[in-house]
């Protein structure tokens, strides 16, 4: 079986249609986020999220007023890959000063409602938990389980056999949970994952982010330098950047399209977003290596049939070099799990970016200049 | 055939040596089948047997079973550390990173903290909070600005000011050292397997805890305030009665009592061969032992030594909490004392801990708030480390008195209930200063001295990122991550197979070495699989075959202008040689890159990206190289498409 065999096809001729085509995907991607900004998740924002597994489907209406009545301001509430999974996210670090008593009243009840009467003395009070002592360990023990079984997160102060103090917490996540659990009573939920990440933490990240991004175009740039004309290295990083912002700008405008799909940009998409960079470049060497070939061959034909011929000649390895990783990334967006549907996704647009621009940018890049500084090009 | 021997036998030896690397991985999950279904029926039963039961004490008796199956084979132990790991992210667990609150530090170090102090402390840590300088600095600036010296709050009078902030700068170094090894020391105790604990830069700690299901405990086991206490240890002849009474408490229970046994039942399940191979003369003799003294054949007392310390195995510690706090047992031990455990090891055998048991008084002497200063140095007479301790006036009284009541006896200093060290008393001690000898080298008295600043000065830490993965959820990633690799082989096997035919069945069959090379290195390096590794494993499956691409169309390419078979193979691979390698070696960069940048989940992606790259490589140009040598040598007929 062959494709793509014997095709002569002027690529080079029709550079301008391409350039439209690029200008004005980058330019929807960059109005994009320009008004709507970028997403980002809670790797990056600082905050706490949790996801919740159900055991029934649930109403995600429902659940996002339950949540949004609980005082804790602005509360994001989103389904999690199937209809009984849900998450919610909030930028908070911790509880409220208005909400903390209520959540001590609620402890105190249960405390009081399995064991009336008990004496009981608050040590401790921090913005993430209250620390009680109690007469005796026994009481603590039980104490423990009746109040995990409630919904709290509580445990005991030491592992000493005597130990009579116990901590429970007060933070967002625990709030969320227990209030989930007393709405949605008829239908009871596992945790799958739980996050907090403090804004310093996703100030540093986002920087390290940008740093890693730079860095790996600044190597690609390098290398390509040493390995190619500077001219062909330009060309190819050119098309590089032309594929990860577009990327972006695409991504972002995608979020909260799809349903079921959370487009937001945390540390899996970054890490995402440099193996294209690594991948990206992968067709663009295998066509420039073609045209350094044949310029050593064909002296004296012009560079632009050069440049044809070499992308005729390599499309069909282009195109099915692509078409199995994306073969396999298809097969991790559909079957790979919800943690790594968008991971999946933006490799996916991003790879059809890059071999898109392998084939129609980058070359055309080369040639312009080529056609501009009048010289000939050599390698 | 002779030309390709050299060849054979290195691929021939990679494989082997993969597949040598992947057994243990392969025997270590069948053994968690098996032992978790034990200790699901354990669970069952236990919980038939006492509805009551919580499930604090429930999962001590659990985790004794667990050690005591673990204890039996130690082949168990040794596929576990052999195999691939699991990220927190496959496997749940909870990751934590730390960061010590130095706010909070200085302003228990200060003295005479007045109003002032307190507002510039309050508006600093507001300022530190997001920017990168430190504390000290930003409480240095304020300080200056206002003219106050900081001499008023910190060091002596005559200290100026840069000595007094690389002062502070050093303590707060110091408080991450402290915090680590306290928190070590509680998640040692709490027995949670293969936990890491790193220190990240000057002010991080980052602890990773793999299984934990009960976040609250483990936040508690990070953050509650370090205990410090010294306690008399009882004198052998007392402590000696004692082990005897339990003894006999035990022995006399066994026979009746068949939930005892419990344990030695669910490791013969496992162990029935390795046992039935032992000397059966001495495995009777030791059945007898274990069975009239239930409690000296697992806490075993040197009959040489003056001490009345038991060692006890690792394995048994578990167990023997749990027949201690039995309440026919807890009756015939006095109420003012119990038995503790040394914090770490004292010796090790089969590769196991020893550790010892000390039966010490329930009220301290003293807490570890009067400690001022303790530094760990080498005695100049005697050569050996020495480890010295200061105390404030209030606690040198005490100390004085304490230590002149028990010349000769033990003090153990403990640091939230496990013993460090347990020191003879040589001499009333007066004025605070002790010297504390019998440190077995410099690490040892390095770490008794952190154990006795931690009494003194606290660590307080803040939660600065935390992250718990469900085990329900992990479970369903290894899933369907294994589901995508096996679905993702397929299609590109059959593609390869039906656009290049026989050439792209050699592609897909060396397809296999190449993820079976994946995961050969990952064990053989005990590296982590994480969720983003699986999906590297994936993405290598689709970008491996890119090279098989690239030198089939250059095969096609040179068999069009009419070469040989022979011809065309040999200019295929050479030609193709540069596009593949530049192209390879520019996501290998960035998978270093990604490397560097990353934490956990995405680390486990960028090593897999990286070790696919070159195992893809080595399956295309070398063994499917091979392969096509010797079809062509062999004249086979090779169709490529």
């Amino acid at each position: 079986m062959k494709i793509f065999e014997n095709i002569n096809y002027d690529f080079l001729g029709k550079r301008k249609i391409f350039y439209a085509v690029s200008i004005s995907l980058f330019l929807l991607g960059v109005i994009n986020v320009i008004f709507r900004g970028l997403e980002f998740g809670i790797d990056f924002k600082g905050g706490t999220e949790i996801v919740l597994q159900f055991d029934k489907p649930v109403e995600i209406g429902k659940i996002r007023t339950d949540v949004e009545n609980i005082g804790l301001g602005n509360v994001e509430v989103k389904t999690f890959g199937s209809e009984t999974g849900v998450l919610v996210r909030t930028e908070l670090q911790e509880i409220p000063a208005n909400i903390y008593p209520v959540i001590r009243k609620n402890i105190d009840e249960t405390i009081e409602n399995s064991f009336p009467g008990l004496q009981k003395q608050v040590i401790d009070t921090t913005a993430n938990s209250v620390t009680y002592q109690l007469t005796s360990a026994d009481t603590t023990n039980r104490l423990v389980d009746i109040l995990n079984n409630a919904g709290f997160q509580a445990g005991k102060v030491s592992v000493e056999p005597d130990n009579k103090e116990l901590i429970v917490s007060v933070g967002i996540a625990d709030w969320i949970k227990e209030n989930l659990r007393e709405k949605v009573s008829d239908n009871p939920f596992t945790l799958l994952k739980e996050e907090k990440v403090g804004p310093k933490v996703g100030k540093e990240l986002k920087e390290d982010a940008v740093i890693a991004i730079i860095f790996s175009l600044i190597v690609i740039l390098i290398y390509l330098g040493f390995r190619f004309k500077f001219i062909f290295a330009f060309g190819a990083v050119v098309a590089l950047f032309h594929d990860t912002l577009i990327t972006l700008g695409l991504y972002s405008l995608l979020y909260g399209v799809i349903p079921g799909l959370n487009l937001e940009i945390d540390l899996t998409i970054v890490a995402a977003f440099l193996t294209l960079i690594g991948y990206s470049i992968n067709d663009t060497v295998i066509v420039f290596d073609r045209v350094r070939e044949n310029m050593k061959i064909h002296k004296t034909t012009p560079l632009i049939d050069v440049i044809n011929q070499s992308i005729s000649k390599t499309m069909s390895r282009t195109i099915l070099t692509g078409g199995t990783t994306l073969l396999t990334i298809l097969v991790l967006m559909i079957f790979g799990g919800e943690v790594l549907r968008a991971f999946a996704f933006t490799l996916f647009f991003g790879i059809i970016i890059g071999t898109y621009s392998s084939i129609f940018v980058a070359s055309a890049l080369v040639l312009e200049y080529a056609n501009r500084s009048k010289k000939k090009v050599q390698f | 055939m002779k030309e390709f021997r050299f060849k054979i036998i290195i691929i021939l030896g990679a494989i082997a040596l993969c597949v040598y690397l992947l057994y243990p991985t392969y025997t270590d999950y069948q053994n968690s089948k098996k032992i978790s279904q034990v200790l699901d029926k354990r669970r069952e039963e236990i919980k038939t047997a006492d509805p009551e039961i919580t499930t604090d004490a429930l999962n001590r008796r659990i985790r004794a079973v667990d050690d005591s199956i673990k204890a039996a084979d130690p082949s168990i132990q040794n596929a576990r550390q052999k195999r691939i790991k699991l990220g927190l992210d496959l496997q749940g667990g909870m990751r934590v990173v730390l960061e010590v609150n130095t706010g909070k530090l200085l302003q228990k170090l200060a003295k005479d903290p007045d109003q002032t102090f307190n507002d510039a402390i309050s508006s600093a840590q507001k300022e530190a909070a997001l920017s990168d300088e430190s504390v000290v600095d930003i409480l240095a600036r304020k300080f200056e600005e206002k003219g106050i010296r900081l001499s008023r709050y910190f060091g002596s009078v005559r200290d100026d000011d840069n000595k007094i902030i690389s002062d502070l700068k050093t303590d707060a170094e110091d408080a991450v050292s402290r915090a680590m090894e306290i928190i070590r020391n509680r998640v040692d105790q709490y027995g949670v397997a293969e936990p890491s604990i790193q220190r990240q830069g000057s002010r991080r700690i980052i602890i990773e805890l793999p299984g934990v299901a009960h976040e609250e405990e483990a936040k508690q086991l990070l953050q509650g305030t370090a205990l410090l206490e010294f306690r008399l240890v009882k004198d052998p002849e007392f402590t000696i009665s004692v082990m005897q009474s339990i003894d006999k408490v035990l022995a006399g229970k066994v026979t009746e009592d068949s939930s005892n046994t419990d344990s030695s039942i669910a490791s013969s399940e496992v162990n029935k061969d390795t046992s039935a191979a032992q000397d059966t003369t001495k495995q009777l003799s030791e059945e007898e032992f274990k069975k009239q003294h239930p409690f000296f054949s697992i806490a075993l007392i040197n009959p040489q030594s003056k001490q009345a310390d038991a060692y006890v195995k690792e394995d048994d510690r578990n167990r023997l909490i749990t027949l201690l706090n039995r309440p026919d047992v807890q009756k015939v031990i006095p109420n003012n004392v119990e038995f503790v455990f040394s914090a770490k090891p004292v010796a090790h055998q089969d590769g196991k801990g020893i550790y010892l048991m000390y039966l010490v008084n329930k009220t301290p002497e003293l807490t570890g708030g009067v400690i001022t200063d303790a530094s760990a140095n080498i005695d100049p007479t005697t050569s050996s480390p020495i480890v010295n301790m200061t105390m404030n006036a209030e606690g040198a009284t005490q100390w004085a008195r304490i230590t002149g009541a028990n010349v000769g006896k033990r003090i153990a200093i403990m640091l939230d209930g496990v013993v460090f060290s347990a020191p003879n008393v040589k001499g009333k001690i007066p004025g605070g200063r002790s010297q504390i000898e019998g440190e077995e080298n410099m690490e040892e008295a390095k770490l008794l001295e952190i154990v006795l600043k931690a009494g003194a000065l606290p660590a307080p830490v803040d939660i600065i990122e935390e992250r718990t993965v469900g085990p329900s959820l992990g479970q369903d990633s290894v899933n369907s991550g294994l589901n995508s690799v096996i679905i993702g082989y397929i299609l590109v096997g059959f593609f390869m197979i039906i656009y290049y035919q026989k050439a792209g069945g050699i592609a897909a069959a060396t397809l296999v070495f190449t993820i079976l090379f994946i995961l050969g290195v990952l064990a053989g390096f005990s590296a982590t699989l994480t969720l983003p590794g699986i999906a590297g494993i994936i993405l290598t499956i689709g970008m491996a075959v890119d090279a098989n691409v690239l030198i089939y169309e250059r095969i096609r390419e040179e068999l069009a202008t009419g070469k040989t078979m022979k011809a065309s193979v040999d200019s295929g691979f050479a030609k193709a040689f540069s596009a593949i390698f530049d192209s390879n070696i520019t996501t290998f960069f960035t998978g270093i890159i990604l490397y560097q940048f990353g934490t956990g989940p995405i680390q486990g992606f960028a090593l897999t990206l990286m070790i696919g790259i070159v195992s893809s490589l080595f399956s295309a140009l070398v063994i499917a190289r091979l392969i096509f040598d010797y079809m062509v040598s062999k004249g086979a007929k090779l169709s490529i498409g």
